[in-house]
Order: C-alpha cells, then structure tokens, then sequence
C-alpha cells in the first residue's frame, strides 16, 4: 500500500498513530481482508486531504480522522464477521476461536457455539487422560445404560467400560466428525 | 414541540433509510467511499458519518447488493469503486416499490 507523505511532520506522526490503531484492530485478519481495509482507509484519509479546504494538513487530517471514528470501534463488527467467514472456510481451529470471541457479544447463539466447542477440547483432554490413566477412563455402562463418558472411579463391579482400546480412535473419530458438524452450523447461522 | 422526541425519531427514519438512499445514489452510477458520502450529502440533509458508511457498504457487499472493485488512481492511492449487482437492482425496485406505498398512504394521512 502506498502511504500518504505529509509535509508536517505532526501530521505524519498522527496519521502514522492512527494507522497503527487500525493495524492492531484487524491484526487477526487475512492478508487480502487486511489488505483491504488498509487501502479502504488509506483511499478516504487521501481523498479527504484533496477535497477538504484549508492549509494546515493536522487539522485536516484531524478532521478526517474524527470523521471516521475510532478503529477500534468502528472496525470492530467488521473484524468479527470477516474472521467468522474466514474459520468457517478454512476449518482452522485457531481461526474458529477466534472469531467465536470475537463475536460472542453478537448474540447467544455464539455463546452455544463456544460451548459446544469447549465440549469437544474435552473430548481430546479424554484422549490424553486414557493414555496416562487407562482403568478409570472411556465409556461406562451399567446394565445396559449409559453411566459416564470419562474419567470414573467405582467399587460397583457391574459398571464396566466397554470401548477398551477401541476408546481413542471413536473418540477421535467422533470429535473429527462434532467438529465438521460444528463448522457447517456455524457456517450456516452465519449465512442467515 | 418535544424536540428531543423529534431528534430520537429523526435519527430513527436516517437509520432505516440510509440504506435504500445508498442503493439509489448507486443505481446510475459507481461511486468510491469519499464519493458516495459526498452525494448522500448534496441530496440529504443527513449528515453521514464516515464510520457508519464503511461497515454500511460492508453489509450490503455480504447481502450481495453490491459489489466493489479497486481502481488505481495517478496519485497512487486506489479507489474502491462500489457499484449495484443484478440482486442489488431487483431489491431496490422492491424497495421503490414499499416506499412509494408508504408515500402514498402518508400523504393521504397528512393532508
């Protein structure tokens, strides 16, 4: 991008400042998101100079500035939805918890979505619990009816684990399935 | 007169409308950023933000109304032209469609 060159050199450092506000902003964003929103605002910091009269380039550019608002706000819904288009096409999970704080304000829905992905770490905390602690961890049944999916601790002799070794694979199994499943739903709600 | 009632409901009928007073300025023409503010400005008395018009134009891109392209410009500094879809020009004639019927009925009400 390039950038604007003022002559004051308060200027600059204003424009400078304020640039940065916006980097720090959208920093979670992809290159090409990034890119646009930079020149977004680049394009109308520029324009605004052209067109504005007066002389003095930092209360011009002031007057810009005040005009567009604090990127920190202003960007903010913008940030939030790009992200979530962004982790619902890439599938990164890093992506995907991102954009769910990020928009965790915008509804209740999104509050569902975290939590429903907070279910599914554990999933793999499971994993790693069957490793350390194999005899208390997996599925438990008593007489045909579920007890705890976990880590147990019981004396009653008729509760028995019944995945065995089979436990890590269907547990990695079915949390790569939850989290396709997830996806999809977070990439339709996002849709409406 | 209640002026601050006035005021709630003047920046109420801005909110509403800023959109379908976008999609009309855009209906002949593309326009950039700084651009279409100035024209929101000749036509209205609405004195727009510039911090609403971006996030504005943003929603109307992800409803598919509009579409926007950047275009270098001598000085170096593009410009992000914004200009109507095909889905864009069908929802603004339903748009036209609703208001017109709206202007009607209030003009009945208020003579």
């Amino acid at each position: 991008m390039k950038q604007i060159a003022f002559e004051n050199k308060s200027a600059q450092k204003i424009y400078d400042s304020y640039f940065r506000r916006i980097r720090r902003t959208i920093s979670v964003l992809s290159e090409a998101d990034k890119q646009d929103v930079l020149m977004e605002f680049n394009s109308h910091i520029y324009e605004g100079l052209q067109n504005i009269e007066g002389d003095d380039e930092v209360d011009k550019l002031l007057k810009i500035t005040q005009g567009l608002g604090d990127p920190e706000v202003v960007l903010k819904p913008l940030v939030a939805e790009k992200k979530l288009k962004q982790a619902t096409t890439t599938f990164n999970p890093k992506h995907i918890f991102q954009a769910i704080f990020l928009n965790l304000k915008s509804g209740i829905k999104y509050s569902i979505f975290a939590i429903l992905y907070l279910c599914l770490f554990s999933f793999g905390v499971l994993m790693i619990f069957k490793i350390i602690n194999p005899e208390n961890t997996g599925l438990f049944i008593k007489n045909g009816s579920f007890v705890a999916l976990g880590t147990l601790k019981t004396t009653d002799t008729e509760v028995m684990e019944v995945l065995g070794d089979m436990f890590i694979p269907i547990m990695l199994l079915s949390a790569l399935l939850l989290y396709i499943l997830l996806t999809l739903g977070l990439k339709m709600t996002r849709k409406k | 007169m209640n002026s601050e009632f006035v005021q709630k409901w003047q920046s109420q009928v801005k909110k509403g409308t800023l959109a379908f007073i976008l999609l009309n300025i855009l209906k002949d023409n593309e326009f950039y950023g700084y651009e279409l503010i100035e024209q929101v400005r000749k036509y209205t008395t609405i004195e727009i933000a510039e911090g609403t018009l971006y996030p504005l134009m943003n929603r109307l891109k992800k409803e598919g109304l509009v579409t926007s392209k950047w275009v270098e410009q001598e000085s170096g500094i593009p410009r992000k032209y914004y200009q109507l879809t095909n889905v864009g020009i069908s929802t603004l004639a339903e748009m036209r469609t609703y208001w017109d019927g709206l202007e009607t009925a209030i003009q009945k009400l208020t003579k």
